[in-house]
């Protein structure tokens, strides 16, 4: 542990103005003249729009402006990455909570009242909600436009509802399974899961019309990516934009999405006043993006050893209405459905399909936890079947160092038992228990992400270490890292150094804060800032000084001669010079073939009369590199767990005939402080990692064994396997009484 | 045309009276934030079942999302912005920083006011007593450990 910054538990930089509410999020900026932006969304799953009269809401005294799609078709469709969301829905609605017109008004409840007034006449059309059905060849085709679609990969080659396919075969897999003395296969199925940030969706987009420049102010964790969609979709030059700091209340994959940018843009546009908008949570529920339902069919050929022959995967993604929530089109979570496990022949499909539902979207560790509650309950239902304990039957085919995982990637500095052993050791996994307790064992891995960020630092001449970044922090504690690394570096506490946070006008681009990439990229980028700095305080003192560069050296605080061993501190340097010394860092670092293992074991008590699931404690080991600030480690690890506990028992948004039906926070259950059981934390620190100072991702790995952990703890009490998320009491009671029956 | 009726609500925010008049309809929360630029209290769920919006009036913790400013007139009001001394945190927000009780902080304001009117109420709780007072109020980001952590020590420093 340093001294200075890194590995010490560092208090969050942004502490005093969170906790005295000061802290500025997008619905808390105001301009003078502000005018309230809302939306009118559709009751149909799938309709053509007839005809749209907004002459009444037009009328209403207040109101300043009524767009519908008719306004914005023009411009591009609206996505992430791949574009095929209309901005406004135009001739067609796909999904029932699809944005059909929007209204600008003084105040919010003439808003409202404005919407109430636009007449909508729609035709309805056949509606297809099943993923299973939309792949049928009678199924109504959603997108019969999908080959002008920008930025998708995939072509279709006949009309279908299938946006993206993968295919991956290794080995033989039809000779794996011919060689199995026994064949299990079952079907998995996954719930959607809402992001839950606190924060609904808010925004602020003033058009300066002196210069035509567009100001946003939103809760936007890849402003950069947010300015080019935005750009493509008015069709204006992305450098007329520019995106302000402001805090992020919370992401898990949310805030990467922007939905409601284009149209507080052309609301904006149309009125020539400042425009905020903020989603309530009715609307995050009925026209938000949540984590997909996925059913996944697993296959897998085994012998009464233990050995796994041969491994098959399908997983269907019910896509929702739209893609464009997805910035590639895409989630994972098919390659996890293999699982960690020395496996010779295997097969992974994966389809992409339409369905007249709401759009799924990034949810924290998009894909994987579908694929992992898949592969990590059925390796349970394995292990049973060949009458091996699962924890062994894991700790058999895990991958090693130097193996391949099925999907033929090589992972190095490979700790997947040890993190398995360690978790089964801290959980008394193998300690006797009474009945109708289980417990549950599950491993997971994340890679950390790749990506491009900035940083600068600046020393100034009253002694004040500033350092500069592109990073629109969603609350996972970046800004703290960087002043860590700049404290580490220069030798200089942590309280010394402050953070000044750039609009989107300082760099070209910057990758933004996703894929578990945030501490690495930015730890990096502020590490070679620091260089920077030294080199130019070096150069300044051989100038100011006249001390020969070369035998000049940077440590704690203070550049020193190593031939006379004379040294000046880098604040009497700086004031000498009576201007600030900078450094600035571009990098692009590439993405890490270390991954982070985590095993975690469930332990359950289950009542037999009710099918109450009790979490009594629960076990989490962490595979990982340098830690870098423990406080803020262990807040990703613990609200990873947590989120992972709302998907394993009670997080679903329902939604009958595509209608979601769980529409605000009382229907819709997250974990409370009461529902978090005893947590044992174990991290197995390396000196291997990534970056200058050797980190492992951390912010979504623990979230995604905790579902099958927990699933396959309830099958250890109490003999009932449930394959379908949420783990609810009804359906373990339901599961119970059939095997009464069974058992007669 | 639909008529509004207008109300002057004067209350009394962290010991600063205040008044604006308002549509009967304002819910307290929104009087709080756009009629009185206190902009420290939160909304999210908007139908009072996850404490982001939380405020003590006269003493007691209430859901301002789903409180209408014309029911708080003539009360007093604690908001996020009135628990520091100036520059001297209130033990809870010292503790939420120490032990990181918070990430995004969107829940906070709600969280550290649901805290005081706790430790008001019973300077010493256990951890049950917390969870139970505190299951109100929603976290995303830090799975409550932390947040447990923090009133624990608040509680101590407070003796």
């Amino acid at each position: 542990m340093s001294e200075y910054g890194i590995g010490r538990p560092t208090p969050r930089v942004d502490g005093v103005e969170k906790v005295t509410g000061r802290a500025r999020y997008a619905a808390d900026i105001a301009l003078p003249g502000t005018l309230w932006g809302k939306t009118l969304h559709s009751p149909y799953a799938h309709a053509r729009i007839v005809r749209i009269d907004t002459s009444a809401a037009r009328r209403l005294p207040g109101v300043h402006a009524v767009i519908t799609g008719a306004d914005t078709r023009d411009g591009g469709l609206w996505g992430r990455g791949v574009k095929d969301a209309p901005v406004l829905a135009y001739d067609r609605v796909r999904y029932a909570g699809e944005r059909v017109a929007a209204v600008a008004a003084e105040d919010e409840d003439i808003a409202q009242r404005a919407l109430d007034l636009i007449e909508v006449e729609y035709e309805e059309l056949p509606a297809v909600f099943d993923p299973l059905e939309a792949l049928r060849d009678d199924a109504p085709i959603l997108h019969p436009d999908f080959n002008s679609y920008v930025g998708f990969r995939y072509k279709q080659e006949r009309p279908s509802n299938i946006h993206h396919r993968t295919h991956l075969e290794r080995g033989d897999v039809e000779r794996g399974f011919a060689e199995a003395d026994l064949i299990v296969a079952n079907t998995y199925v996954t719930q959607r899961q809402s992001q839950g940030h606190l924060e609904p969706h808010s925004i602020l987009v003033y058009i300066d019309p002196s210069d035509g420049r567009v100001h946003v102010w939103h809760c936007n964790k890849v402003p950069h990516f947010t300015r080019a969609a935005l750009a493509h979709t008015a069709g204006i030059p992305e450098e007329r934009i520019v995106f302000h700091p402001t805090y992020i209340g919370g992401d898990f994959g949310g805030k990467g999405n922007s939905r409601l940018t284009p149209i507080a843009y052309y609301l904006a546009k149309a009125t020539g006043r400042p425009v905020r908008m903020i989603s309530d949570y009715l609307e995050e529920f009925m026209a938000g993006n949540p984590r997909h339902h996925v059913i996944v069919r697993l296959k897998t050929g085994v012998k009464r050893d233990g050995t796994i022959t041969a491994h098959q995967v399908e997983y269907i993604v019910n896509s929702g209405a739209y893609a464009a929530f997805k910035p590639y089109g895409t989630i994972g979570g098919a390659n996890q459905a293999a699982g960690p496990y020395r496996i010779p022949n295997c097969r992974i499909d994966s389809v992409f399909v339409y369905t007249n539902n709401i759009p799924g979207g990034f949810v924290r560790a998009p894909g994987e936890p579908q694929g992992v509650f898949a592969i990590e309950s059925h390796i349970d239902e394995i292990a049973r079947r060949i009458g091996m304990d699962p924890a062994e039957f894991r700790m058999k085919n895990l991958i090693a160092e130097g193996e391949e995982t099925p999907w033929g990637e090589r992972l190095e500095h490979v700790r997947a038992r040890e993190a398995l052993q360690a978790a089964l050791d801290a959980a008394g996994y193998h300690e006797p228990k009474p009945p109708y307790v289980g417990r549950g064992v599950a491993i997971g891995e994340r890679g950390t992400g790749a990506g491009e960020g900035t940083s600068e630092i600046a020393l100034y001449p009253d002694g004040r270490v500033v350092v500069g970044t592109p990073i629109f922090d969603q609350g996972t504690g970046q800004y703290t890292t960087i002043v860590q690394v700049a404290a580490q570096e220069l030798g200089v506490p942590v309280e010394r150094v402050r953070v000044e946070v750039w609009d989107t006008d300082a760099v070209p681009s910057d990758s933004g804060l996703a894929g578990s990439r945030g501490t690495y990229v930015n730890s990096t980028a502020a590490y070679e800032a620091a260089q920077e700095v030294k080199r130019a305080l070096l150069r300044l003192a051989a100038r100011e000084l006249e001390w020969p560069v070369e035998a000049l050296t940077y440590a704690d605080g203070a550049v020193r001669r190593t031939d006379t061993g004379e040294a000046i501190a880098w604040q009497e340097l700086v004031a000498r010079a009576g201007e600030p010394v900078r450094g600035r860092a571009h990098v692009e670092v590439p993405r890490s073939h270390t991954t982070a293992f985590v095993a975690q074991v469930a332990e359950v008590a289950v009542d037999p009369e009710t099918g109450e699931v009790k979490l009594q404690k629960f076990t989490t080991a962490h595979d990982a590199g340098t830690v870098v600030n423990p406080i803020g480690f262990h807040g990703q690890i613990n609200g990873a767990i947590a989120m992972g506990i709302g998907y394993a028992l009670m997080e679903e948004i329902k939604v009958e005939d595509g209608r979601v039906t769980t529409l605000s926070l009382g229907d819709y259950k997250m974990p409370t402080m009461r529902d978090m059981p005893p947590l044992t934390t174990v991290v197995l620190p390396s000196e291997h990692g990534d970056g200058p100072y050797h980190i492992r991702g951390i912010g979504e790995g623990p979230c995604t064994p905790v579902a099958p952990a927990i699933a396959n703890a309830v099958a250890d009490a109490v003999g009932v396997r449930i394959r379908d998320l949420p783990i609810t009491a009804e359906k373990v009671y339901r599961a119970l009484r059939q095997n009464d029956t069974t058992k007669g | 045309m639909v008529t509004t009726t207008l109300h002057t609500v004067r209350v009394t925010v962290n010991g600063v009276p205040r008044e604006a008049t308002v549509p009967v309809y304002r819910t307290l929360v929104d009087f709080l934030r756009y009629d009185l630029g206190l902009t420290g209290t939160k909304e999210a769920c908007s139908v009072g079942v996850c404490g982001a919006c939380t405020v003590l009036l006269n003493g007691r913790p209430v859901a301002s999302c789903i409180t209408l400013a014309v029911q708080a007139d003539g009360a007093e009001i604690t908001t996020i912005e009135g628990l520091a001394d100036g520059e001297r945190l209130h033990p809870l927000q010292q503790a939420f920083i120490e032990c990181g009780g918070f990430q995004c902080g969107i829940c906070t304001p709600g969280q550290i006011v649901a805290a005081k009117a706790l430790l008001d109420a019973n300077p010493h709780p256990t951890d049950d007593e917390i969870k139970e007072w505190m299951m109100g109020n929603l976290c995303r980001c830090t799975g409550y450990y932390q947040i447990l952590d923090a009133i624990k020590r608040a509680a101590e420093v407070r003796g």
